[in-house]
């Protein structure tokens, strides 16, 4: 067929704000009038902020979302092209240095509403059990201020919003199944499964991914057309965008996009006032809010409060612990490339479709605490490209030649855990950007135990690589995602909120987005941030009016609530092993 | 002095089969045939994740309905009352369960407009109705007799049946009942050889279309995945020439039935093994039969071989 | 299917017949040791093409890529002596000689659109100047490289001299150009200046018809997903072995920083977890 019936496909004329083919927003947004006092302000309607939205607006809050970059129209904003996507990404400068810097770019941080979870592969593991008391059991990093037991309800509920694509028993950490069934493989999973199964490890297939499999309401099976971290035209990966955003505006939220935060402001009696910000058109507006809760994720986070310092917090804003933007992690991502004799053509189904934990908790056998995971990518031409100058040293015609192979190869990346360390943070540095503020500088380096896991993980991985038929096996060092510098804990002294986000110096100012995370465990943490987002909402509904005026909390274990999923989450997928 | 045995029991079978005095052996296929079809509905199904609650009715149908096949083997009121509500439920089920595939495609990126690559990738189009190929059965073996009842009883069957006439047939006008008893009478006695030849067409029809898209989307990897698209076109010749023609009907028909009944068969066994060669083998079972070749799916195509088969056995209404 | 470049002509048509017909930059074909001539689609997938799919993209996949092979973007950030080094450059980091001149990937027009319109990738390392700043640099320091080794510009070197120089930036020890390796470190630069010809060349429709990438799949997905089959309206490889030219030294696989390595630093997240 040369076209499709019809002739060829053309942008859709519905008139209406499209979130993929079928799902559309086509009800009109609450707007606030100017100088109108919003109960919480959320700064960067991303993964956590897109959830907070949505469950405070439900829960008959007034509530207002800020995000710097767009608002959405898939259909005619996203393209299915790799080179085409970069604006989904934060490209807002970042000086990055170090022993070993990391290298932001591409698919580190998002912008726009959904954030990051817009352009994220959609692996959504769960955290283990192990990971919230790391220092208590292994001796190194920190524990969190709450135990496994206290998200597990929450996971359970994101994964059924979400939903979460999975095998019936998903056997590491805390077994469980999964609400939608797993994937069909594509090329690299196929190579992780003859690899795994050759050599005895445990590995699962299909999942767990935020991917459709079957559809959704207004959202459909993926097509596996493997462009992912391009964004998902078809609605199936979920991002905030299309899950929580659609209900959290039919229930009275609003989001200003193109708006950039550029300063907190303190009012007297050490409360913040609202925030202060810049408007599509570049002007400077003010926004007024009982409760300040800030998603700007692990590098724009720290950089709000440090630039919002004034007056009685000249370290920056919920800073008197010393830790704000401290304890940054990324995750070791080395990916490990093979050839094989067979085509994989691995640019075809998501990236993310089959994994292993096997290798995921601390081994006593090994000289090195906590572990890794193992998981598919799968790198389109221009990353693989880029890895292979990396891996194989490639350039010129040597380039030309592998490239040629590209459908010969295969990718498996390595997740490893990184300990949090104090040295590995996020400051101020002096050059400002476009808005005259302040940009962010990250200072990275690897210590030890981080490279014993890193040398350990590339091993494993290209064993099993040549154990399912590899010719050749290269690595091209890198990392994975960013957690930390913003920090929950018990103490005071030594973190920046309490385990519901809530700063311990400041009562109505709240962090609820990735830098909370105290350690990550080797899990990619999509489904950790929003499940704390939906916890921290929790939190907020109870408390009720006592936060918004600003009062000390008095809350400590507050319900979970079963009712307040986005509409149509009910009545859909398999029951499950809890 | 066994052979004889056989040999005579096959007579026998034959002539049964020849009066329509089969039903419990077809209530028997009824149910195992819903046994396989809920089978694999249910696992295909959960590949779809259930994401909408109607996608479970198949699944308990299938079952009741296997359940009420067993039972009509042994109970004569199973067969006359349980079976057909139960059967004509599942037909209407795959019926909408087909109307929800059509949907299901047309909600696809690019819904209709690419429809090679949407039915492929799309909900099994076909599925639904081959899935009501058991409630036809069903239907059928409502309206046979029994092997053991008596060949002269068969009037006086006729008028004790009628005393009980199903509730249903009340509330119709008298020119439609009367055409009912008529095939009624007929299916009775075995005399719906042409009723059966369509209806295999049909469902050779439903399982080559099946295989077709499924085996292109294989891209034809094993050349013998061509068996069953070139069988479909000659059975179905063959079923619908058996309206016209007793000839074909006895030739050509349990030849290209035969002939599917072993490819079925053989289909099966490659399945299975197509599973077991999948990366992981028997170490993933689970997931190897999700996303493996369908392994009943050539078991249905069997089916078609086996109503066909028995189609050639059947006498022609008047 | 004919595509008119309409604005700002390729790079390589400007450059005039300097290098065509060059038998010695061509690749070789493996067995007999002559010369392939260029074509229009080199690779292992002759036959098909991404663009010819193009009524099966969204509108918006499609405005966006006809754009970029339509509209090349004029050379604005270079001047004409930049352009005219930095193409001899990009011409050995990623040579183009085997194919034909309707055909030739406008690299280092797509480059000098970033540059000249300063987009990032939304970081900076701690010891490096600005991208832009960083190109400069880089073209000087290649030039001092050449006159240090040849005594001649780096354009007027033959292709084995300028891999020569090239090579090393790759291993890490250039042998001039110091006081501008001390305001940025080589490796990076080298990495940027690749990652920039990388992203030029591997984002055009030519690059993934020559590799065999699928090109855009939305509102079509994809039907093939395991054995790494092509869809029904791609083809199946076809390989032949070819050599690259003996005049090249970049078909060897050397660890970026040479033999003794150095501590690769990774290009960007994107394309992984």
């Amino acid at each position: 067929m040369k076209n499709p019936l019809f002739g060829a496909f053309k942008a859709p004329n519905t008139g209406a704000h499209m979130l993929g083919p079928v799902q559309k927003i086509d009800f009109p947004m609450y707007r606030y009038a100017p100088g109108e006092v919003v109960d919480f302000c959320i700064v960067g309607v991303g993964a956590a902020g897109g959830v907070l939205l949505q469950r405070l607006a439900r829960a008959g809050f007034r509530v207002m979302g800020i995000e710097a970059g767009p608002f959405w129209d898939t259909e005619r904003d996203w393209v299915s092209d790799e080179a085409g996507s970069s604006k989904l990404y934060w490209n807002e400068l970042r000086i990055t240095g170090g022993d070993d810097p990391i290298a932001l770019g591409a698919n580190n941080s998002g912008r726009g509403v959904g954030g990051g979870s817009v352009h994220w592969a959609g692996f959504a593991p769960r955290f283990h059990p192990s990971d919230f008391r790391v220092y208590s059991e292994d001796g190194v990093g920190v524990d969190w201020p709450m135990a496994y037991e206290d998200l597990k309800p929450y996971y359970e509920l994101l994964e059924r919003e979400i939903p979460v694509s999975g095998p019936a028993y998903y056997p590491w950490g805390d077994p469980h199944g999964y609400i939608y069934g797993p994937h069909p493989m594509g090329g690299v999973g196929d190579v992780l499964i003859k690899g795994c199964t050759k050599l005895g490890i445990r590995v699962c297939a299909g999942g767990p991914v935020a991917i459709l499999e079957g559809s959704h309401g207004d959202r459909q099976h993926c097509i596996y057309r493997g462009f992912c971290i391009q964004g998902c035209k078809v609605g199936a990966k979920q991002s905030t965008l299309i899950s929580h955003v659609p209900d959290a505006i039919r229930h009275g939220a609003e989001i200003r996009d193109n708006c950039m935060v550029s300063r907190i402001n303190m009012g007297k009696n050490g409360r913040v006032t609202g925030v202060t910000y810049f408007d599509a058109d570049g002007n400077e507006r003010e926004q007024k809010a009982k409760v300040v809760i800030v998603c700007g994720y692990a590098i724009e986070t720290p950089r709000l409060l440090l630039n919002s310092a004034c007056p009685g917090f000249e370290n920056g804003l919920a800073n008197s612990s010393g830790t704000l933007g401290k304890y940054l992690m990324v995750q070791i991502g080395n990916v490990v490339l093979g050839r094989f004799e067979e085509p994989i053509r691995m640019y075809k189904a998501p990236p993310a479709h089959a994994l292993t934990e096997e290798f995921y908790e601390t081994d006593p056998k090994r000289d090195f605490a906590r572990g890794f995971a193992i998981q598919t990518v799968g790198p389109l031409p221009i990353a693989f490209a880029k890895q292979m100058m990396v891996a194989k040293g490639a350039w010129g015609w040597g380039m030309r030649r592998v490239m040629m192979d590209y459908n010969h190869w295969a990718a498996l990346g390595v997740l490893g855990e990184i300990l949090p360390w104090e040295d590995n943070r996020v400051e101020l540095a002096h050059e400002t950007d476009r808005y005259g503020l302040r940009v962010a500088r990250i200072t990275f380096r690897l210590h030890d135990n981080d490279k014993k896991v890193a040398k350990f993980g590339v091993a494993k991985t290209t064993e099993i690589m040549y154990a399912a038929g590899a010719q050749e096996v290269v690595e091209e060092p890198r990392y994975a995602h960013l957690v930390g510098g913003a920090r929950m804990g018990k103490d005071a002294r030594t973190s920046v909120t309490d385990s519901f986000g809530r700063t311990h110096d400041i009562p109505n100012l709240f962090v609820c987005d990735g830098s909370l995370l105290p350690t990550q465990g080797s899990a990619n943490p999509g489904l950790t941030i929003q499940a704390l987002a939906a916890r921290t909402a929790d939190y907020l509904i109870s408390e009720g009016e006592n936060v918004l005026a600003g009062r000390p909390g008095t809350v400590t274990r507050p319900p979970v609530r079963q009712h307040l999923s986005p509409a149509g989450v009910s009545g859909k997928g398999v029951p499950r092993i809890k | 002095m066994a052979l004889k045995t056989l040999a005579h029991d096959e007579k026998v079978a034959l002539q049964h089969i020849r009066e329509g005095r089969f039903q419990r052996s077809l209530a028997l296929i009824t149910a195992f045939s819903s046994l396989l079809s809920g089978l694999e509905v249910t696992y295909e199904h959960y590949v779809g994740s259930y994401s909408q609650q109607i996608m479970y009715t198949p699944v308990f149908l299938s079952l009741v309905l296997c359940i009420a096949g067993m039972w009509a083997v042994f109970n004569r009121w199973a067969a006359r009352v349980l079976l057909p509500i139960v059967s004509l439920i599942t037909i209407l089920d795959g019926v909408v369960g087909f109307i929800m595939h059509i949907r299901g495609i047309q909600r696809k990126p690019g819904g209709w407009r690419i429809p090679v690559f949407n039915i492929v990738m799309g909900p099994p189009v076909l599925a639904p109705l081959l899935f009501a190929t058991s409630g036809f059965f069903g239907v059928i073996t409502t309206f046979l007799r029994r092997e053991d009842d008596l060949p002269q009883a068969a009037r006086a069957q006729v008028r004790s049946t009628s005393a009980r006439r199903p509730l249903w047939m009340d509330v119709l006008p008298r020119a439609i009942t009367r055409d009912i008893s008529a095939v009624e009478q007929d299916i009775r006695e075995g005399r719906f050889q042409r009723v059966m030849g369509v209806a295999t067409a049909i469902s050779a029809f439903f399982s080559g279309f099946e295989s077709l898209y499924s085996h292109y989307k294989n891209n034809f990897t094993y050349r013998i995945e061509w068996v069953p698209i070139l069988l479909t076109p000659a059975v179905m010749i063959a079923g619908i020439g058996s309206v016209w023609s007793r000839a074909l009907a006895r030739t050509l028909l349990p030849l290209t039935s035969a002939l599917a009944l072993f490819s079925g068969a053989i289909g099966f066994f490659y399945h299975v093994r197509g599973v077991l060669r999948r990366p992981g083998g028997a170490k993933l079972p689970l997931y190897n039969i999700l996303y493996g070749p369908p392994i009943f799916a050539p078991l249905l195509f069997a089916a078609t071989g086996f109503l066909g088969l028995l189609a050639s056995l059947l006498r022609r209404a008047k | 299917m004919k595509l008119v470049k309409k604005n700002g002509r390729g790079l390589q048509d400007q450059m005039g017949t300097e290098q065509q017909g060059d038998d010695k930059r061509l690749p070789v074909d493996a067995q007999t040791g002559q010369p392939l001539a260029p074509r229009a689609q080199p690779g292992y997938y002759q036959g098909f093409q991404t663009l010819s799919q193009q009524a099966f993209w969204d509108e918006a996949t499609r405005r966006v890529v006809l754009a970029r092979v339509e509209h090349v973007p004029p050379v604005r950030f270079f001047s004409a002596e930049e352009a005219r080094l930095m193409q001899a450059v990009c011409d050995r980091l990623l040579p183009q000689d085997d194919r034909d001149a309707a055909h030739k990937i406008p690299v280092v027009n797509y480059i000098d659109d970033r540059l000249y319109n300063r987009r990032i990738d939304g970081y900076r390392f701690e010891d490096m100047p600005e991208d832009h700043e960083a190109h400069r640099f880089g073209l000087q320091a290649i030039e001092a490289i050449a006159h240090h080794l040849f005594h001649r510009p780096f354009v007027q070197l033959e292709p084995r001299e300028q891999d020569q120089a090239l090579q090393t930036i790759h291993d890490g020890n250039p042998p001039a150009g110091a006081e501008i390796w001390q305001k940025m470190p080589v490796a990076r630069f080298w990495m940027l200046l690749m990652q920039d010809v990388l992203e030029a060349y591997y984002a055009h429709p030519y690059a993934w018809d020559e590799v065999g990438f699928g090109g855009p799949a939305y509102p079509r997905g994809y039907m093939r997903l395991e054995g790494g089959k092509p869809e029904p309206w791609e083809v199946e490889e076809q390989r032949y072995e070819w050599k690259a030219p003996p005049t090249s030294l970049s078909d060897e696989y050397r660890p970026l920083g040479g033999p003794g390595g150095h501590k690769q630093q990774p290009p960007g997240q994107e394309g992984t977890h």
